[in-house]
């Protein structure tokens, strides 16, 4: 059984590796292997504005959602744990995670529904707002474990020492669930720069983030310069998912409350 | 002094609320958008779907490839998810390996396969050069391409939910079968896969259900004639603008989706009940 398992793990990152290795090619199609390697298509990339520009709106994006999700995430799992019956604490888990085993494409349709309504369909805040609704329980979820191993003598002892709820939660929950919160930052902002199912609804021609161009593009295009851009998203993602790894480790997705 | 702290409760919880709040209006919005027209009830797209053949493909289509990219993704979600158990000290490292095509942008794992698998892509043109074929094999704009994607896009998902399951078993459990005089074999086979079926049940059914709603990887693998109902919702909504029918197709996805797991979990039951005896 360990083979298999080698080699399927070794082949899960291949198409990503094939996408990198292609980008340095100097040809005007896409070849695998390529010949000399070429940084044509990363110039071509970075002199075409709609790169940038979808870029800078995938950041900004991401940067809102991920603060944004991380704090409401602390906020609900604090009322979770503390505030709330635990009766009613176990379906507000259960109604937080929901979205993430909705299916993307009836998500979508429901959120152009929404958005509608309000005149949001097409602006960074409609994306933002589906970006909250897709990537808070991926913050929650971190958020909620760490918060499940402080132990309850800890904020009894801050609150017999003196402490208000308030001081408790900024002064000893705060710093004690500093793990999970890191997790929840960098996993909504991760989650948030690749999402494309469900943003892929909400864009406009003038309103295009980073995945979605690149989806466009590939319809109307072949060229290597996607194999650039893409190249330029998968060091993006790699960085932060090290940057995680290095921080809290990851083997917090596969840990359970009790674990 | 109590309603005080109720009333923070209730300021605190209503960020999440509001998210959660919104979510659940979007979904109630598509319901309506999928049963009311101008005037009053109409399931007039609802009934177009079970009535036009060439649909009703498209739906059966998106059922069938959903099953099957569930029971592909996590049949080979399992052996990466033991190799991970089994080595705790590099499961970390390892996990990267994992995270990594799990959190890349679909639309960059997608077109990592358009370059292995189009008709001038990897495969091709190294079979070619072996001068093992004349002329490209048609590896994508079919449903092969779609399995072959999809099931590489969900893979991570089952392997966490494999290995987290795996994570609560007792290790001496294992040593306890092989101390009694079971081979490893057997071990693997009567331990820990009933062990770990709770991992297996819960990676079919997230992979199912993303499947179903998967839209970048149908359309750039499969084409625009093997669609899914993600292709058809898809074109709806960003070429046709027409909201009623793309909002019945989502909700037509929602309950067959919904009715598969009811099967799966009775399925998945009984393989429960098999396993205990």
């Amino acid at each position: 059984m360990r083979i298999p398992g080698i080699l399927l793990l070794l082949l899960l990152p291949l198409p990503i590796l094939i996408v990198v290795a292609a980008s340095f090619t100097p040809e005007g199609y896409l070849r695998f292997p390529p010949g000399t390697p070429s940084l044509r298509w990363y110039e071509e990339a970075v002199g075409d504005p709609r790169w940038l520009k979808a870029l800078g709106l995938s950041l900004w994006i991401a940067v809102l959602t991920a603060v944004g999700a991380t704090a409401i995430a602390f906020l609900t799992a604090w009322c979770a744990r503390c505030r709330l019956p635990g009766a009613v604490a176990r379906s507000l888990d259960l109604l937080v995670l929901s979205p993430l085993f909705f299916p993307h494409a009836a998500l979508g349709v429901a959120l152009v529904n929404l958005l509608a309504v309000f005149g949001l369909v097409a602006t960074p805040t409609g994306i933002v707002i589906a970006h909250l609704i897709c990537a808070l329980p991926f913050a929650y979820r971190p958020v909620a474990v760490a918060m499940q191993r402080v132990s309850p003598e800890m904020l009894e002892a801050s609150a017999i020492l003196g402490a208000g709820d308030a001081r408790t939660a900024l002064r000893v929950l705060l710093p004690l669930c500093r793990p999970g919160l890191v997790t929840a930052l960098l996993f909504s902002f991760i989650v948030s720069l690749d999402e494309v199912t469900v943003t892929m609804f909400l864009t406009g021609p003038d309103i295009m983030t980073l995945p979605v161009e690149i989806y466009a593009f590939i319809q109307e295009n072949a060229s290597p310069v996607l194999a650039a851009v893409s190249t330029a998203m998968v060091v993006a993602t790699l960085a932060l998912v090290l940057l995680l790894e290095r921080l809290v480790g990851l083997q917090v997705f596969v840990e359970t409350e009790r674990g | 002094m109590m309603r005080g702290r109720h009333a923070v409760t209730a300021l605190l919880l209503l960020p999440g609320v509001a998210v959660v709040g919104l979510f659940l209006a979007a979904v109630a919005g598509l319901v309506q958008s999928a049963l009311i027209g101008v005037d009053g009830f109409s399931a007039r797209y609802l009934n177009q779907i079970l009535e036009r053949a060439d649909y009703l493909v498209v739906m059966q289509r998106t059922v069938l490839m959903s099953l099957a990219v569930a029971l592909t993704a996590t049949m080979l979600a399992w052996p990466i998810a033991f190799l991970l158990w089994r080595a705790p000290r590099w499961r970390n490292r390892l996990l990267i390996l994992v995270m990594l095509p799990w959190l890349v942008s679909i639309v960059v794992r997608t077109y990592g396969w358009m370059v292995i698998l189009g008709p001038r892509g990897t495969i091709n043109e190294a079979l070619a050069w072996l001068g093992l074929v004349e002329a490209p094999m048609r590896l994508m704009f079919n449903d092969l391409g779609i399995l072959i994607g999809l099931t590489h896009v969900l893979l991570p998902f089952a392997v966490i939910a494999i290995l987290a399951a795996m994570l609560q078993i007792d290790p001496w459990l294992e040593e306890a079968s092989e101390s009694l005089g079971a081979r490893p074999g057997r071990t693997l086979w009567r331990v820990l896969l009933p062990l770990s079926a709770p991992g297996i049940f819960v990676g079919i059914n997230i992979t199912f259900l993303t499947s179903m709603g998967a839209v970048v990887t149908p359309i750039l693998l499969g084409g625009i004639r093997e669609k899914m109902a993600g292709t058809q919702i898809y074109q709806d909504i960003v070429y046709a603008f027409n909201l009623p029918k793309a909002s019945s197709w989502a909700l037509m996805l929602l309950v067959t989706a919904f009715l598969v797991l009811v099967v799966l979990r009775l399925a998945e039951a009984g393989i429960m009940r098999r396993f205990r005896h």
